[in-house]
């Protein structure tokens, strides 16, 4: 069980093929961005109150389930101040975990969307596999599902606004998170 | 790993010669004490299974029944606070078959009962009933008084729980000693004392407990060189630490390495509210603790109380490393603040933390890389009899009026680390808890 790919409501309309397309595209072309270590380009495709979380998971009795209270420990708690110093470090020569560079893969499927109350905003639902590979052995994959809320930006464009990453792994099997979920 | 089946049926017979694996007169670390399975086995024995382990802290089980479950060594226990309000902590391991009896990180519980049987246990550890009890017949000593979860001894230091499987070993008051004097700094510069942030991160690294914990007990020496990007990325250039103000002071293999800098880690949280409140603290600080340690509130600095559990001053994070096997290590991080602190501090602490050491911060990110490739070059066999140096500050001893334990001039040092393994080395050649010298 998985709070967060909990079907909330199942009257919610089909929004049009177009606008689908143009938001699997948009998450399609972000992991290529992350794959690509494009960080200034994907800073890009942010809103200017992003809000970015991955929150610890717990194995809790299901009596006790999680609730991601918002005042919890957490890889990420993000907004876009915090991003920018993340990806500040990562662009530095002597980032010694960047160097050889990592060999990113960051795969998004079961992508839907909803529509919200703002018609200007949609809930959208993902999953991802994120593997890294590094040196010769180094081997890391992190599996999550996402939630995020996408907004068509004043110019037309589209932007991420929420994101929140609930990771499989309650214990975190790598070493380090050098990536975006 | 198929290489260490490979390297046990070549190696000697293990026997215990610590004065080979460690020479801290002269800085030198044997590098099998990273690798070797039997090494590995003995330090479960003769250092988890022996020392004063952190369980938890008072605030993570404010009630009746609130429990987490955690590792002493590679052991499960389960730590709950009991109907007598105490916290306590046993095996987490069925005394019929042994299956788990727990299987939440943390809840809150009136028995844990096992799956299997149904043998059900008190907060306590204590067994409470079976099923079908009617089963036992007279002959079948079954005698529900002596059949209890296995219990450990615990005992606490200013909200910090700590537990021990050995009934031999000493009080933790002795264990910590004067390295209490030191933790003073965090748990009590202001009369709330501490409480710990909701939740905790885990993960995994692929290597030897004992590097993580050296880390942090003294090796200052790292952070411009492997953090460089972290710092240069936060402030444009690497902080400077200063020999003549900086120390590393250390008590029966616990230490602590320091600057007076009074806000030096602290700054890397990206908060300017937190440096305010340090500030707005100062005379507070210096009025319980005196002038000199009221600068370590949150200075340039990293601790470890000995075998394993790591902090950082200033950050505000606790983290355990709980050994796996030779070469893997779970790392466990929590965030604390003073319980007066004020409510929007909360979220200043537990975000400059993720920012900076969580799995995903800018410092901790390259940590990792380190500890996992020092470990994992020892599968070399020619590698393993390369000896490693650890000879910095041998002559930096000093005479402090204030200071307590053993005192060193200058943070940039490895003093701190060659009293962990001196302590390290005693306990692994000591057969009881007699033989282990006050460090």
């Amino acid at each position: 069980m998985n709070q967060s790919g909990q079907v909330a409501s199942c009257d919610n309309p089909a929004v049009p093929i177009v606008l689908l397309l143009e938001i699997q595209q948009f998450l399609y072309r972000e992991a290529r961005l992350l794959d690509g270590e494009q960080y200034d380009e994907w800073l890009e495709l942010l809103a200017d109150d992003i809000h970015y979380w991955v929150p610890g998971v717990q194995a809790r009795y299901r009596k006790d389930v999680e609730k991601f209270s918002a005042g919890r420990m957490a890889y990420f708690d993000d907004n876009l101040e915090y991003l920018k110093i993340r990806v500040a470090r990562a662009k530095q020569p002597n980032a010694w975990a960047e160097d050889p560079p990592t060999r990113h893969f960051h795969l998004v499927g079961n992508i839907e969307v909803e529509i919200t109350e703002n018609p200007a905003e949609w809930t959208v639902h993902s999953l991802i596999l994120n593997n890294r590979h590094r040196t010769e052995n180094d081997e890391m994959e992190i599996k999550a599902r996402r939630l995020d809320l996408v907004r068509r930006d004043q110019d037309g464009s589209l932007k991420l606004a929420r994101r929140k990453v609930i990771l499989q792994q309650t214990v975190l099997q790598s070493k380090n998170i050098n990536t975006f979920l | 790993m198929s290489n260490l089946v490979v390297e046990t049926t070549s190696r000697e017979v293990p026997i215990v010669r610590t004065g080979e694996w460690v020479d801290v007169e002269n800085g030198w670390l044997d590098r099998r004490i990273f690798w070797q399975d039997d090494i590995y086995a003995l330090e479960l024995e003769r250092i988890f299974a022996r020392c004063w382990i952190f369980v938890a802290h008072d605030s993570q089980l404010p009630e009746v029944g609130d429990f987490l479950t955690s590792t002493i060594g590679q052991d499960a226990v389960i730590v709950s606070r009991g109907e007598d309000g105490k916290i306590h902590t046993f095996l987490n391991s069925c005394s019929h078959r042994g299956n788990r009896v727990c299987f939440a990180e943390v809840g809150k519980a009136r028995r844990f009962t096992c799956n299997f049987h149904g043998w059900s246990y008190g907060l306590d550890g204590g067994l409470k009933s079976v099923s079908r009890p009617q089963s036992y017949d007279g002959k079948s000593n079954f005698d529900k008084a002596k059949l209890g979860l296995h219990p450990a001894r615990v005992e606490s230091y200013k909200g910090m729980h700590f537990a021990c499987f050995d009934p031999a070993a000493p009080s933790l008051e002795e264990y910590l000693g004067d390295f209490r004097w030191y933790l003073d700094v965090i748990l009590d510069n202001d009369e709330g004392g501490i409480e710990f942030i909701d939740g905790n991160i885990k993960s995994h690294l692929k290597c030897n407990w004992k590097f993580p914990a050296e880390n942090f007990v003294g090796d200052s020496y790292h952070a411009p060189w492997t953090h460089g990007s972290a710092l240069i990325a936060m402030f444009g250039k690497a902080p400077t630490m200063r020999a003549e103000r900086s120390y590393h002071a250390n008590v029966n293999g616990h230490g602590w390495e320091f600057g007076l800098d009074f806000i030096g880690n602290a700054a890397t949280l990206n908060s300017p509210q937190i440096i305010e409140y340090l500030r707005g603290q100062e005379t507070k600080f210096a009025e319980r603790l005196g002038k000199v340690r009221s600068r370590m509130v949150g200075s340039l600095s990293s601790a470890n109380v000995f075998p394993n559990l790591s902090f950082l001053a200033g950050h505000n994070t606790f983290r355990t490393w709980n050994p796996k096997g030779p070469s893997e290590t779970e790392l466990n991080t929590w965030v604390f603040l003073n319980a007066n602190a004020p409510q929007e501090l909360k979220d200043e602490y537990r975000r400059g933390v993720m920012l900076t050491f969580s799995p995903a911060g800018v410092f901790e990110m390259d940590d990792g890389e380190n500890f996992e490739n020092c470990t994992s070059v020892n599968a070399g066999v020619v590698t393993r009899r390369q000896m490693l140096h650890v000879g910095m500050g041998l002559d930096s001893q000093i005479d402090h009026d204030e200071l307590k334990g053993n005192v060193y001039q200058s943070q940039i040092n490895e003093a701190n680390q060659r009293a962990f393994y001196q302590r390290w080395a005693d306990l692994m050649g000591a057969e009881t808890w007699a033989d282990v010298p006050v460090r």
